[in-house]
């Protein structure tokens, strides 16, 4: 009897803090969309940038494609091309400066106040970054669009390809902010981060294909693409959205899933021993 | 005779910023390894995606595998030694808005190209590494034209320079560009790195003049490939040209220039 209601008591204790969180972060969440909508205008006058990439990469498209006499390249027209381009590249430029941030808060010592605020650091940072990151994403999603609207006209997506797109979507953002998260906090032990990222992020630009579909690489650099795990960042969601097959859906989520949760175990080991490395001193 | 004189002055001045700029930055000198091997490693990652994407898709009208090599090179050296040697300048706008052009006024050499070169962009130097070898591994060339390769790099180095500077000065008259400035460098050094054939008509035009790509990678590469004095006049022109705009538009901007009574001091 004892048992039953101590049991019953837990769960509901357990509850009540998950719905808690749940709340909290919740808020963060929305605090930080609404922050970064306050400054929607910047957001949308640094997709300059990705209105250059994208109508280079129209001509360069057009050029080849008229090149080789052919409408099919690794099974993707010039129309699928520029409209994978287009949803890749809206993962890629999303990306907000969370390294650097991390990176601040270990060197400025601030993380050290942080730490002693009632919330999870990695969360309360998941929470920001997902906001700031949705917003980015939404609106280079937009300036994307419109190009390749302009560029190659309306799409041929399947509405299965459509309903799936955010799914995946949403986890690659989450390895993301795992991969990100981790390299910032390298900076308990390094003098500088922003190398890592340079490197880090230019390997998940090429060999996750965010200019060409994996399709189009040649061998053996395709199959060295398509195993390693930034295929599931930006090559996943784009293929799923342009191009939609049930089996690589499957595949995708299963690696996807299991990048997230190796991502997230190495970040939480890194996050444990970095912790042990903060000194408090009062004053 | 004094104009040779005022000139290796110049050249002095500027040494010894770069000796003491390179100096602070190897005060951490791990991390300047790092950022300088990380970006030539970041750069020989593009070049080999490149490579193998014209292989497999060679582009018509006299394009060869190699150019990919020689264009990546060229803007990585040119962009290395602008941003290594006039590092300040991609900050001009955040300094005249913030009132930090106070501490070069009063400096009895030239304002402009006192704060250009008083800082070093780490990284940059990571371009030059690449871009030297790169050049010099894949492309074996002789004395002559691994000197024509240095010569068109530095005025390479001066069109990026005095690009961004244009556009910072900006700032004089419509308040803080360096958003602006930020993006259209940006949007330069992607014109530059892709191959000129892909564009044609009014993008072309735009590429050799507003955006000036075409002399940043399209010249060089048909200077090195087939070398023509009118050729080499026509990037000397433009780059006499576009350090004078720039000298011009900080020049005219400097007028509308107000202090912000910043206490700084300029070591």
């Amino acid at each position: 009897m004892d048992t039953s209601i101590e049991r019953r008591s837990v769960i509901k204790r357990a509850r009540h803090n998950l719905r808690w969180s749940w709340r909290k972060y919740n808020a963060v969440l929305r605090v930080s969309i609404a922050s970064n909508l306050a400054y929607v205008y910047e957001v949308l006058f640094r997709s300059l940038f990705l209105i250059v990439l994208m109508f280079v990469f129209g001509q360069l498209w057009k050029t080849t494609y008229t090149a080789r006499g052919e409408s099919l390249l690794g099974g993707f027209s010039m129309n699928d091309m520029i409209w994978y381009l287009a949803a890749a590249e809206t993962i890629a430029t999303s990306m907000p400066q969370l390294t650097r941030r991390i990176d601040e808060d270990v060197r400025s010592g601030r993380l050290a106040y942080l730490l002693g605020r009632p919330y999870n650091y990695v969360l309360y940072n998941f929470a920001q970054y997902l906001g700031e990151r949705l917003v980015r994403f939404f609106i280079n999603g937009v300036v994307a669009a419109a190009m390749a609207l302009l560029l190659v006209g309306p799409p041929h997506f399947s509405l299965a390809g459509v309903l799936a797109w955010p799914l995946v979507t949403l986890v690659a953002l989450c390895i993301d902010f795992a991969a990100y998260f981790g390299i910032g906090l390298l900076a308990f032990w390094t003098e500088d981060t922003n190398s890592f990222t340079i490197i880090y992020s230019r390997l998940a630009l090429v060999l996750g294909g965010v200019l060409v579909p994996l399709e189009v690489f040649p061998q053996p650099l395709r199959g060295i693409a398509q195993a390693l795990p930034f295929s599931a960042i930006l090559y996943g969601p784009a293929r799923t959205l342009v191009h939609f097959d049930v089996g690589r859906f499957g595949g995708l989520l299963l690696q996807q899933g299991i990048t997230l949760a190796i991502g997230w175990l190495i970040v939480m080991a890194i996050y444990r021993v970095a912790i042990r490395r903060v000194n408090i001193n009062g004053g | 005779m004094n104009l040779l004189k005022k000139a290796l002055s110049v050249l002095r001045f500027m040494r010894q910023y770069l000796v003491a700029n390179l100096q602070a930055a190897m005060e951490y000198r791990t991390a300047f390894a790092m950022q300088v091997v990380s970006m030539a490693a970041n750069d020989c990652l593009w070049l080999f995606f490149w490579w193998t994407f014209f292989r497999q898709f060679p582009l018509v009208h006299g394009w060869q595998a190699t150019d990919i090599v020689v264009i990546w090179a060229i803007s990585a050296c040119g962009f290395g030694i602008g941003m290594g040697v006039f590092g300040n300048a991609p900050r001009l706008a955040t300094l005249i808005m913030n009132g930090g052009l106070d501490a070069y006024l009063g400096m009895p050499r030239a304002t402009l190209l006192h704060v250009c070169i008083s800082a070093t962009d780490p990284t940059a130097w990571g371009d030059v590494l690449f871009a030297v070898g790169a050049f010099s591994l894949l492309l074996h060339p002789g004395v002559s034209e691994f000197g024509l390769f240095v010569l068109l790099a530095c005025m390479v180095a001066l069109i990026f320079a005095s690009f961004v500077v244009i556009f910072g000065s900006l700032a004089f008259f419509m308040g803080n560009t360096d958003g602006l400035t930020n993006q259209l460098l940006g949007s330069l050094i992607t014109f530059s790195t892709y191959p000129m054939n892909i564009f044609s008509g009014a993008v072309r035009l735009l590429l050799f003049t507003i955006i000036p790509a075409g002399f940043i990678s399209f010249v060089p590469l048909q200077l090195l490939k087939q070398f023509t004095w009118p050729l080499l006049g026509a990037m000397l022109g433009f780059t006499a040209l576009i350090v004078a705009l720039a000298l011009g538009f900080f020049t005219l901007g400097l007028r509308r220039y107000e202090s912000g009574n910043l206490l700084g001091m300029q070591g």
